[in-house]
C-alpha cells in the first residue's frame, strides 16, 4: 500500500514536469544555433529616456535599451542640436540596460527642451521636457519641506474628515448605511484614478517593452488578493468580539488609502521635482480637499465601534489616520528625491489593489448589517454621492 | 500548513516587487566606476567622465572617405586626342547602393555611391573636350548619371534607365557651358536617390584658364539617417563637423578658389557665410566677372557658384552655414590661415594635360 502510494506520486510528480521539460526543449530549439528559420522581420531598435535631471550648466539622461536587441548610442543633441557628451558606464546597451548620459548645456530655468538621442544607425530618439527646472538636491531642508506638504496633503485633511465621526455617530441606520455606501464610492474613484494615473505614467514614461498597462492590472490583482487574503484573516480574528470588526474594517481602509497617499506624494513629489511649483500649490490645495473625504471614508465604519470612547477611540483614530495619511509623506520624499516611473506605476498599482479590496469588503459589511440588501436606496444614492463628490473635487486638483 | 504555504507564497510575491523595484530605481548606482576621459563642450568646458565620449568634434573616426582628400582632388580622365584635335576625357564610374558608411561617430548608414564616396569624383574638362563617361551600374536598383548643362536629350540620364547589377551605359557630350555643375542620379524616386548620396561635382575650365589659385571643392550636403524627411547631419563634404576638427590650411595673399555646390535636399536653402573677409562671387561660375562681393550667399537646391577670396591676416577663420541650424548639426568648418609667402600650397592648375 505505502509503496504503490509513492510510485503513484512520483507519476503525478512526473506528469506535472513533463510538460515543462518540452517547454525548455522547445526554447532550447527556438534560441539555440542554427535555428534562424525563425528569423523573419526586421527587429527594430528602441531605447527610453526614463528620466531627465537639469543640474549645474548639465542635463542628465536616464536611457534604457527597450527594444529586442542590442543598441549603441552614439550621439546627443539638445532641441535638434547636436551636443559633445559622454555616457556612463558605456555606449553599449545590451535589452534593458541603462545608461547615464551627461550632456553638457547651460539650460535655462522653466523653459522646454527637447532631449535627442541618436543610435548606431542613424535612428535618433526624443524626449520632451516642458519645463526644466533644477534637480532636487537632497537636503533636511527639503526633507522637512516635502514632510510639511506631506502632512498638509494626507494627515491634516485626514483628521479632519475623522472630525466627522460624531455626527456620522448620532444619525439613523438608513443614514449610516448611506455613509458606508458613500464611503465606498470615493473609493472606487480613488481606486479607478489610481489606475488612470498609473496607466498614464506608464504611456509616458514607460517604454512599451514593460507591457505597461498589464504591468498595471497584474500589479493590482497581485495586491488586491494579497490584501483580501490578510484582510479576510484580519476581520475573521476580529469576529470573536463583536467589538473590534469596525475597528479592522477602518484599519483595512486606511491601509487601502494610505497605500493611495503614498502614490499621490509621489506625484506631488515628482510636480515638485518638475519645478512648476505654482503648480504644485494648487495641486497640494486639490489634494486636501479631495483627501479630508477621505477621513470620512474611515471615520464611518468606526462609528460603530461600540464601546470606543474617550482617550481609546482618540487613539485609535490618531493612528488610523497616520496609517492613512503619512505615506504622502514618504510618497512625497521618494518623488521628489529618486523619482522613477517604474516604482511609481508598480506603487499607484498597488494603492488600486489595496482599495478595490476595500470597496469589496465594505460592501459585504453593508450588505451583512442592512438586512442583505444593495440595493437600497440609501447605498444607491451614497454610492452615486462618493463618486460625485470625487469627481467635483478632482477637478481641483 | 495550508495557510502557511500560503503566506510564504505571499511574502515571497511582495520581495520580488519589493526587489525589482528597487533595481529599477537604483540601477545606475550599481554600476562600475571606470577610469576618466575628458572632452571639451562648445562653450570651452572641459569635462570629465568615466564613461565614454559621445562627440562629432573631437573623437576621430577611422573613415574610408577623406574630406581633405576630396576638398582638393580633381579628376581630368583618361586623355587622348581624337582625329580633329579635339581632347577626349574618358571616365568610369560605377554606382553601387548597398555601402554602409561611418558618416558621423559611431553612426553608420547605407549611402549609395558613385566611385564609393558621396560626393561622387569631381569631373573636371575644359570648354569643347568630349566628356565620355562609362557607367557601370553595380547596385542593386537602377541608377543613371543626369549631368546640368547642355548635351543631347539621349544624354540626359532621364529616361534611360540602366538596369542594376550589371547595367551599362555611355554618356558622351561636350563639355559646357564654362562654370561649376552637379550630376547627380536622376531615378525615381528622385529624392531619395539623391539624398542618399548619388551626386557630385562637374567643372568645365574657360578654355583660356582661370588665375592661379588654390582651388577646393564644397558639396553642401546633408543626411537624413532616420528617413524623416528632416537632415539629421549637414556638412561641407559629408562628414559633419570635418573641417572643424581638421582645419582647412591655406596661405595669406593667395588666391582661393572653391566651387561650391548646394545639394541638400529637404530645407530649402542652404547658405555659405565667410568670417573675417569677403568673397567675390560667381552664380554658377559661367562668367568671369563677380556678380557680387559678399560673405554671405544664399543656395537653394543644386544652385552653385564660384566663391574668390585671399586671406590677409593669419589665424583661424570659421566658415559655416549662417542657418546657424545646419552649422549646429555639423556644416561648419575652420580656414587656418599661415603665413607662407614663399611656398605656395599649388603652384599651377594643370587641367590633366
Amino acid at each position: 500500500m505505502e509503496i504503490s502510494n509513492k510510485s503513484s506520486k512520483g507519476k503525478i510528480l512526473a506528469s506535472g514536469i513533463i510538460p515543462f521539460a518540452f517547454l525548455i526543449l522547445l526554447v532550447a530549439y527556438i534560441f539555440g544555433p542554427g535555428s534562424d528559420l525563425l528569423d523573419f522581420g526586421i527587429p527594430l531598435p528602441e531605447i527610453t529616456m526614463e528620466k531627465v535631471d537639469f543640474v549645474d550648466s548639465e542635463i542628465l539622461v536616464t536611457v534604457r535599451n527597450t527594444g529586442p536587441i542590442p543598441v549603441e548610442v552614439v550621439m546627443a543633441d539638445i532641441n535638434d542640436r547636436i551636443q559633445p557628451a559622454a555616457i556612463e558606464p558605456d555606449r553599449f546597451l545590451e535589452r534593458y540596460e541603462t545608461a547615464l548620459v551627461r550632456i553638457p548645456f547651460e539650460w535655462n530655468e522653466a523653459e522646454p527642451y527637447i532631449i535627442g538621442l541618436t543610435i548606431e544607425d542613424g535612428t535618433r530618439f526624443e524626449k520632451e521636457i516642458e519645463a526644466a527646472a533644477p534637480a532636487l538636491e537632497p537636503s533636511l531642508e527639503l526633507a522637512g519641506f516635502f514632510a510639511l506638504i506631506g502632512t498638509y496633503v494626507g494627515i491634516i485633511p485626514v483628521m479632519i474628515g475623522l472630525l466627522w465621526l460624531p455626527f456620522i455617530k448620532r444619525i439613523s441606520k438608513n443614514k449610516y448605511h448611506f455613509f458606508l455606501a458613500l464611503t465606498a464610492g470615493l473609493l472606487l474613484f480613488l481606486g479607478i484614478d489610481s489606475i488612470e494615473e498609473a496607466l498614464e505614467v506608464s504611456e509616458e514614461n514607460l517604454a512599451g517593452s514593460f507591457n505597461g498597462a498589464l504591468l498595471v492590472v497584474t500589479v493590482v490583482v497581485l495586491s488586491f488578493l494579497g490584501l483580501y487574503y490578510t484582510g479576510e484573516k484580519l476581520v475573521k480574528r476580529a469576529e470573536s468580539s463583536r467589538l473590534t470588526k469596525p475597528v479592522a474594517i477602518a484599519l483595512m481602509i486606511s491601509i487601502g488609502i494610505g497605500l493611495h497617499n503614498f502614490g499621490e506624494g509621489l506625484a506631488i513629489g515628482a510636480a515638485v521635482g518638475l519645478g512648476s511649483i505654482a503648480f504644485s500649490t494648487f495641486l497640494i490645495v486639490g489634494f486636501a480637499l479631495h483627501n479630508t473625504t477621505e477621513g470620512i471614508a474611515i471615520a464611518a465604519p468606526m462609528s460603530r465601534g461600540k464601546g470606543l470612547v474617550g482617550k481609546a477611540l482618540i487613539g485609535k483614530l490618531a493612528a488610523l489616520g497616520l496609517i492613512a495619511g503619512s505615506p504622502a509623506i514618504f510618497g512625497a520624499w521618494i518623488g521628489g528625491f529618486v523619482y522613477s516611473p517604474f516604482t511609481s506605476v508598480i506603487f499607484l498599482a498597488i494603492g488600486a489593489g489595496a482599495i478595490f479590496q476595500v470597496i469589496i469588503t465594505l460592501l459585504r459589511w453593508i450588505r451583512e448589517e442592512g438586512d442583505k440588501n444593495l440595493s437600497s436606496a440609501a447605498v444607491v444614492s451614497g454610492f452615486a454621492v462618493g463618486m460625485l463628490v470625487m469627481y467635483l473635487t478632482s477637478i481641483l486638483v | 500548513m495550508k495557510k502557511y504555504r500560503s503566506r510564504i507564497m505571499i511574502a515571497s510575491i511582495s520581495v520580488i516587487i519589493a526587489m525589482s523595484a528597487l533595481y529599477f530605481t537604483f540601477t545606475e548606482e550599481i554600476s562600475v566606476q571606470l577610469e576618466e576621459a575628458v572632452f571639451v563642450t562648445h562653450t570651452g568646458g572641459v569635462i570629465k567622465t568615466t564613461g565614454e565620449v559621445l562627440d562629432p568634434l573631437y573623437t576621430s573616426a577611422t573613415m574610408e572617405f577623406d574630406p581633405m582628400k576630396y576638398l582638393r582632388e580633381f579628376n581630368y580622365g583618361k586623355v587622348s586626342q581624337l582625329p580633329d584635335g579635339t581632347t577626349l576625357r574618358e571616365f568610369t564610374i560605377i554606382a553601387e547602393d548597398d555601402k554602409v558608411m561611418e558618416v558621423s561617430p559611431g553612426v553608420f548608414f547605407n549611402v549609395w555611391t558613385f566611385n564609393g564616396t558621396v560626393p561622387g569624383p569631381t569631373i573636371r574638362a575644359t570648354e569643347g573636350d568630349l566628356v565620355r563617361i562609362n557607367f557601370i551600374n553595380n547596385g542593386l536598383k537602377s541608377h543613371t548619371m543626369h549631368f546640368h548643362g547642355i548635351h543631347p536629350a539621349e544624354m540626359d540620364g532621364v529616361f534611360e534607365i540602366v538596369g542594376p547589377e550589371g547595367g551599362k551605359f555611355t554618356y558622351e557630350f561636350e563639355a559646357g557651358p564654362v562654370g561649376v555643375h552637379p550630376y547627380h542620379c536622376h531615378v525615381m524616386p528622385l529624392e531619395e536617390h539623391i539624398v542618399r548620396g548619388l551626386y557630385g561635382v562637374y567643372i568645365v575650365d574657360p578654355k583660356e584658364g582661370r588665375p592661379v589659385a588654390d582651388e577646393m571643392v564644397m558639396v553642401l550636403n546633408g543626411l537624413d539617417t532616420d528617413f524623416d524627411t528632416e537632415n539629421n547631419f549637414y556638412a561641407a563634404n559629408t562628414i559633419p563637423f570635418y573641417y572643424q576638427h581638421h582645419p582647412i590650411e591655406i596661405n595669406t595673399n593667395e588666391l582661393i578658389r572653391i566651387y561650391v555646390v548646394n545639394m541638400v535636399e529637404f530645407d530649402p536653402i542652404n547658405n555659405l557665410h565667410l568670417h573675417g573677409n569677403l568673397y567675390k562671387y560667381y552664380p554658377t561660375g559661367t562668367d568671369i566677372v563677380p556678380s557680387f562681393y559678399t560673405d554671405m550667399i544664399t543656395l537653394s537646391q543644386t544652385e552653385r557658384g564660384i566663391m574668390e577670396f585671399e586671406y590677409e591676416y593669419p589665424g583661424k577663420y570659421l566658415f559655416h552655414a549662417h542657418k546657424v541650424e545646419f552649422s549646429e548639426k555639423g556644416w561648419v568648418g575652420i580656414f587656418l590661415v599661415k603665413d607662407n609667402l614663399d611656398q605656395k600650397s599649388q603652384t599651377g592648375i594643370d587641367y590633366g594635360n
